[in-house]
């Protein structure tokens, strides 16, 4: 029966010791690195097909999975927590593995093993071997300047009676995956410094001749000098653009015109053109015969229920109790007109005075009112003055800008240095003998196709450099790529 | 400038047919042939018997060749489509589906060109030059007003940033669909020891390489995009359908590449992670037909 010996002398480690050391593996671990990748691929999936047709169209074809399918639209995964998790334990291992493995690739680039065996070089997949009249030290500034021609560096040392080199070139892409994963977490980083420092404001609508404060703790205001928009022929928008000033305090400090890809920055927030639409300039006088409403309604926040192509607004008049809906006329008249229950003419918008409480008993007075002229309806009068234009800006401080572009730099540059200019390396022995010395060379490129190309290219330079026909041992002479009937096809070509 | 949309048009219906010879071409080189021999034997009785024995051959030559030459044909005539286009609407086109599947078309041809160079292989051909006649096709199907240039809508109206980002994601998709060939001939050649194929340290090699090019300009394709939105929408991400399609395909790629040189993966494995990532290009390219969104204006 076999017997377990347990030796003592190994230090025990502690507890803390033997957690830390799981977890370090856990956030090293490749397999677990393909994993989150893959979870996270999934999850993407999940949120891309949420924002899709695709669900339906499963729920469709099979109406059990309807109640799923209910569930999946109603998901928001990317602001998840489960997604926000993924991304953190991702964002943990980029850095522990950076923190890992950046000393040993900086050891092989800084001070890179020069010793190989003679066991290595000659049982290699590939090599070559070179026999030579020259001296040693000929053979060595010989493959020195080959390797020099072709970018590499070039170090030697004196094994015994032989010279072992090895040679590299794009040694420093080897570091490209450094920025890279960094750029990654940059990037979250951003994401979290603009979500937690900054602001957005989807839906700033300013109506032309109004100017509204932005709020978020700036004193910053905006005035609308001028909408313009154009068409093509086809109905669609052309070109969209505001006319704005802009006030810290009361003085102007900004003006110009914004269109969509080219938005206005002052100070902190940055206007971005998002859409527009029609406005009302409406006046109310209350029971009391005052003042109580004189601006601008923006159209198109709401859709009247009777008509859906038809812009609506809300006034709400907590003083009086009440509330009044105005719809303007149909903007698409040829879309399902028989919704199209007010027939408003151009000129006219269509008004309901109802109270706020929606459990009051007083009934809701309608009236359609045409422009410039002031009717009562119910409790109120009011008049429709004129119809204008409003614009929709975007309004937002970004305050992770800076370190997005700077992760972009680092994301798009290390995956060029990594992908673009491979790493190359060769060993090599220059051995003394009794026919004459030998070099022979072999590439470190298991598997790798284009390193071996390289190294055959390199090998005929050097044929050509020592004037003579070096022994190639390649992986497989039925297997090494070249295409017979291409290579057939140039020997006819050159007949 | 009428004429020269239609001029652009005939360029592009002649890369069609040219092409579509080239796929021809190309199968038919890849395929390879079959040589039927009838021996006709005296038996000890005296009768006859005939035997057949069928050998499997490669492919004639001068089909890869023609294959090349059709391809190149194609090229010129999908650059001259380009190129025309270009000038009547004053930009890349690449504004609706016609306009960027003409262009991808272009990309196809080129990057299937530079990697038969590269690698002196010819085979591919019967898949990429076939994507590349497939979406000829596509094109033939889409609505002829499409084939009119008009103006710009105003979420599109910067020509540097659409030329960048766009022409990236249309050679990013084409690189992809070299890695796609060289996975579909990987698995064909490691199933059924097909001896013309190429070796499959080759078509390893193929993929790889190909994603390594592709994968960088996908990546450029993201963050353009994102500086792109920041200026357009006022945000560099909405996890909008469309950028987030174009992620999940980022992701799939980045699992062939960590699989590939931190876990070792080669072979079949790798080779379907490059089908499932191709999969994904195409759901990221038609994805404008089912995703709604801010980017439900590239659809037809």
């Amino acid at each position: 029966m076999a017997q377990i010996t347990v030796a003592n002398g190994a230090p025990s480690r502690s507890p803390i010791d033997i957690i830390i050391d799981r977890i370090w593996r856990f956030f090293t671990s490749v397999r677990m690195a393909v994993l989150e990748i893959t979870l996270l691929a999934l999850l993407v999936l999940i949120g891309t097909l949420r924002g899709s047709e695709v669900p339906q169209w499963i729920a469709d074809a099979a109406p059990v999975t309807q109640p799923l399918v209910d569930q999946w639209y109603g998901w928001d995964v990317f602001h998840s927590s489960v997604f926000a998790v993924l991304l953190t334990i991702i964002a943990v291992a980029i850095a522990v593995c950076t923190i890992n493995r950046f000393p040993v690739i900086w050891g092989t680039i800084s001070s890179p093993r020069i010793r190989t065996s003679k066991g290595y070089v000659e049982r290699a997949e590939v090599s070559a071997t070179f026999v030579q009249t020259g001296s040693v030290a000929e053979l060595q500034q010989g493959m020195k300047s080959i390797f020099g021609e072709r970018r590499y560096r070039f170090f030697t040392e004196k094994v015994g009676d032989d010279i072992h080199f090895y040679a590299d070139k794009n040694r420093w892409a080897k570091l490209g995956t450094f920025p890279f994963h960094l750029a990654l977490i940059l990037l979250m980083v951003g994401g979290i410094v603009a979500s937690v420092y900054g602001f957005r404001d989807r839906d700033f609508a300013v109506a032309e001749g109004e100017t509204r404060r932005v709020g978020h703790g700036t004193d910053l205001s905006v005035e609308l000098v001028r909408f313009t928009d154009s068409y093509i022929p086809t109905g669609v928008a052309s070109e969209y653009k505001s006319d704005i000033i802009i006030y810290d305090g009361d003085e102007k400090v900004d003006s110009g015109t914004i269109t969509v890809n080219h938005p206005i920055s002052h100070g902190v927030a940055t206007f971005y053109q998002s859409s527009f639409g029609i406005s009302v300039d409406m006046r109310v006088e209350g029971k009391t015969g005052r003042t109580v409403y004189d601006e601008s309604l923006e159209m198109g926040f709401y859709n009247s229920r009777d008509n859906p192509d038809a812009p609506a607004g809300l006034i709400r008049l907590p003083g009086e109790g009440l509330q009044v809906a105005v719809v303007s006329p149909d903007t698409d008249r040829s879309n399902r007109p028989d919704l199209d229950t007010l027939n408003l003419a151009s000129g006219q918008v269509w008004v309901q005075v109802s109270p706020l409480d929606s459990n009051s008993d007083i009934e809701p007075a309608t009236a359609i009112l045409d422009q410039g002229t002031p009717l009562a309806v119910g409790d109120l009068t009011l008049l429709f003055e004129r119809e204008s234009r409003f614009t929709v800006l975007q309004v937002a401080y970004n305050p992770g800008i800076p370190i997005f572009l700077i992760a972009s730099v680092l994301l798009v540059g290390g995956l060029a240095a990594t992908f673009y200019f491979p790493l190359r390396r060769v060993r090599g022995i220059i051995q003394q003998s009794a026919d004459g010395n030998t070099v022979t060379l072999t590439p470190l490129a298991k598997r790798d196709w284009g390193g071996k190309r390289d190294f055959y290219n390199l090998v005929e330079r050097a044929g050509e450099h020592f004037t003579t026909t070096p022994t190639v041992k390649r992986p497989d002479q039925d297997e090494t790529g070249h295409d017979d009937a291409i290579d057939d096809s140039r020997e006819a070509e050159n007949q | 400038m009428e004429t020269l949309v239609k001029l652009s048009f005939y360029c592009f219906a002649a890369s069609s047919l040219a092409l579509g010879a080239a796929a021809l071409s190309y199968i038919a080189f890849a395929v390879g042939r079959v040589r039927v021999r009838r021996a006709t034997l005296a038996t000890s009785t005296g009768a006859t018997v005939t035997s057949s024995t069928a050998d499997f051959l490669p492919g004639s030559a001068s089909a890869g060749r023609y294959g090349t030459l059709l391809t190149w044909f194609g090229g010129i005539f999908a650059f001259l489509a380009v190129l025309l286009r270009s000038i009547a609407a004053e930009r890349l086109p690449t504004a609706n589906m016609y306009e960027f599947s003409l262009t991808f078309v272009l990309a196809i041809c080129m990057m299937y060109i530079l990697f038969e160079r590269m690698y002196s292989i010819r085979q591919l051909g019967a898949i990429v030059v076939t994507i590349a006649f497939g979406m000829t096709l596509y094109i033939w199907s889409l609505p002829a007003d499409l084939r009119e240039v008009t103006p710009l809508i105003p979420a599109l109206q910067a020509k540097p940033m659409m030329t960048i980002h766009v022409s990236s994601a249309i050679f990013a998709y084409a690189t992809f669909s070299v890695s796609f060939a060289s996975a579909i001939l990987y698995l064909i050649k490691s199933k059924r020891n097909i001896r013309w194929l190429p070796s499959l340290e080759i078509l390893d090699d193929v993929g790889f390489r190909a994603v390594g090019i592709g994968f960088p300009l996908l990546s450029m394709v993201l963050i353009l995009g994102s500086i792109w939105a920041h200026d357009a929408w006022g945000v560099y991400w909405s996890w909008d359908p469309k950028e987030t399609a174009a992620l999940f395909t980022w992701l799939v790629y980045a699992v062939y590449l960590h699989t590939r040189t931190l876990r070792g993966w080669r072979g079949d494995r790798s080779a379907i992670i490059l089908l499932l990532g191709f999969a994904a290009v195409i759901f990221t390219y038609y994805g404008n037909y089912f995703f709604g969104g801010l980017h439900a204006y590239g659809g037809v």
